[in-house]
């Protein structure tokens, strides 16, 4: 099968701790791109990955935006889908044990209107078998309420990262927004409220219109800008924010080939999420990791620290 | 869910059988032994490496020679990424990812009745195929005699062909849905309980095929259509609404569904 990677156990090493998170690589998948791992299995071999970062929980099941949702740009993929997702629930029902017993290494992403629904989201996982990490989502560009409003202000940031730390004994991660003036003083305030590590950058807000129609193309106006149209802006805030921070930071945005993510790797992320690559070929996780892999063995890196670029 | 492939598949070859409509013939053999009527598969138009256009398009399965191992594609020019795969040459290769999704379901014990408008003729072909040698009708539609797509093909299938043009240049001057109202308006109530439509094409002609279904309570099923990201249930992008349930997502709960589902108000 496409989607197994060899010479794992090769001389290259690859495994990365975030906090108590142990992963046999830096590469996982994001939230969003990746359903709850069933729906891609067919086409990749999860436990090859990192970790999988499971679609966004909220409490209650969200049904998401009106159509049309998805607008492609040039290189790149607008969406506006609202968060829908199943619940917390259901989540714990009927998701989490297919990923439990496959022993995938899985991060639950979660996403709440208030500092009091962030809380009690990562209280009703706690306890549960089979989650590994929680990734807060403070910055989905794509709901009124919520979402990337705590994602803007350093002070929100902060109390939602602080109430979910206190909530849960898991590694706790913090999704950053790149739609801030200043992305470091956001990731500095979740440092200091005890998140584990940050993953940046979420969705760039965008738009389009269609001007046969001469209206908005997405059902919701504006969407989240991803895809490889966007890299070199998270590849800039990554590099900021790793000199800002002392916590592990994944690096997410446009991530498509092993070159992307070995750029990722040297501009200090400890490790990277792929996202839009997995809407367009479902094996592109895989060969992202054969790739560095392979780039490593070629040039005598031998741990992943090596790669980074020390200035 | 049994057989879905990602692979390069060689175009066997690409011909124009109306104005900007064109029938693509890959060589796709997994596709070709698992697809079922109704399935799509997800085409990149482009074949070098690089993002532009970045994503993959969906295309339903128009029908598969299964000992050549063909599949075949028949798509119109829409947009960029159809300009594109439209000038692919025979021998190039594509990438190709499928077969996707839920199909129809033929029910045997009933009389089936495919109402294709435009190229919504597409997917029904493959139907029509598997239908061979049984009872049913196919009701074929079109703005004018030039755009008729397949007819040919249809009649081949022994199944009976009744044509509709917009403009009476071919066939019953009018609408798919004027000759399937007159056909199931002949029918008792008894005989009525023994068809089932297939239907595909544009929204109007779909809901009206819809109503009338509903309205003579015979069953139909549809194949819809929307944007989408990556055909496999991942993005959560292709949603349309459904009736109490929400929305539905094309790629994964279609693209064939029972037309009762569908909130044909706004859609």
């Amino acid at each position: 099968m496409d989607g197994q990677v060899k010479g794992l156990r090769g001389r290259v090493d690859l495994r990365v701790s975030i906090g108590s998170l142990d992963l046999k690589n830096p590469v996982l998948l994001a939230s969003g791109t990746c359903g709850y791992g069933a729906e891609i299995e067919d086409f990749v071999n999860l436990e090859d990955l990192g970790a999988i970062v499971v679609k966004g929980i909220s409490l209650e099941p969200r049904q998401g935006n009106p159509p049309p949702r998805l607008a492609e740009t040039p290189c790149g993929l607008l969406n506006a889908i609202g968060l829908e997702n199943v619940g917390v629930e259901a989540f714990i029902k009927e998701k989490l044990p297919w990923l439990r017993e496959r022993g995938i290494t899985t991060i639950v992403n979660i996403l709440g209107n208030s500092a009091d629904e962030y809380e009690e989201l990562a209280r009703r996982l706690a306890g549960n078998k089979g989650i590994h990490g929680l990734e807060i989502n403070i910055s989905c560009p794509n709901v009124k309420k919520g979402g990337v409003a705590f994602g803007t202000d350093p002070q929100q940031a902060a109390e939602v990262t602080k109430r979910v730390v206190a909530a849960t004994d898991l590694p706790v991660i913090v999704k950053l927004s790149p739609n801030v003036a200043d992305i470091c003083a956001i990731a500095v305030a979740v440092q200091e409220a005890g998140a584990t590590a940050v993953s940046l950058i979420n969705t760039l807000l965008g738009m389009a219109i269609d001007i046969e129609q001469r209206r908005p193309v997405l059902g919701n106006i504006f969407g989240g800008l991803s895809g490889p149209a966007i890299k070199p802006v998270a590849l800039r805030m990554v590099w900021q924010v790793v000199r800002c921070v002392d916590i592990p930071v994944i690096g997410i945005g446009g991530i498509t080939t092993h070159v992307d993510a070995l750029e990722f790797l040297m501009a200090g992320a400890c490790a990277i999420q792929i996202g839009t690559a997995n809407l367009i070929d479902p094996t592109a996780p895989v060969k992202v990791v054969q790739g560095v892999i392979d780039f490593m063995q070629e040039n005598n890196y031998f741990s992943l620290q090596a790669l980074k670029i020390s200035s | 869910m049994a057989g879905r492939f990602d692979m390069t598949a060689k175009v066997v070859s690409i011909r124009e059988v109306a104005p900007e409509t064109f029938l693509l013939t890959l060589h796709a053999p997994e596709i070709a032994e698992y697809a079922v009527p109704g399935q799509f598969v997800m085409i990149r138009p482009r074949q070098e490496a690089g993002f532009d256009p970045l994503l993959r398009r969906p295309f339903s399965i128009h029908r598969v020679h299964a000992q050549q191992e063909h599949i075949e594609i028949l798509f119109r020019v829409v947009g960029r990424g159809t300009r594109l795969l439209a000038k692919v040459c025979r021998g190039s290769v594509l990438c190709v990812l499928g077969p996707l999704g839920k199909g129809f379901e033929v029910r045997p014990a009933k009389i089936p009745v495919l109402v294709g408008g435009g190229l919504g003729v597409a997917p029904l072909l493959f139907l029509a195929d598997r239908l061979k040698g049984g009872k049913g009708v196919i009701i074929l539609g079109a703005l004018t005699k030039g755009f008729l797509l397949r007819l040919d093909a249809f009649s081949l299938t022994g199944l009976d062909v009744l044509v509709a043009t917009e403009d009476g240049s071919f066939g019953n001057k009018g609408l798919v849905t004027e000759v399937l109202n007159r056909l199931l308006g002949r029918l008792e109530a008894e005989s009525r309980r023994q068809i089932i439509v297939f239907s595909c094409g544009p929204i109007p002609m779909l809901r009206a095929v819809a109503g009338l279904s509903k309205s003579y309570q015979v069953e139909c099923q549809v194949s819809l259509e929307a944007y989408m990201a990556c055909g496999i249930g991942l993005c959560m992008g292709c949603a349309i609404r459904a009736g109490r349930q929400g929305y539905l997502h094309v790629c994964k709960d279609g693209p064939v569904f029972p037309a009762n589902l569908i909130d044909w108000d706004q859609i």
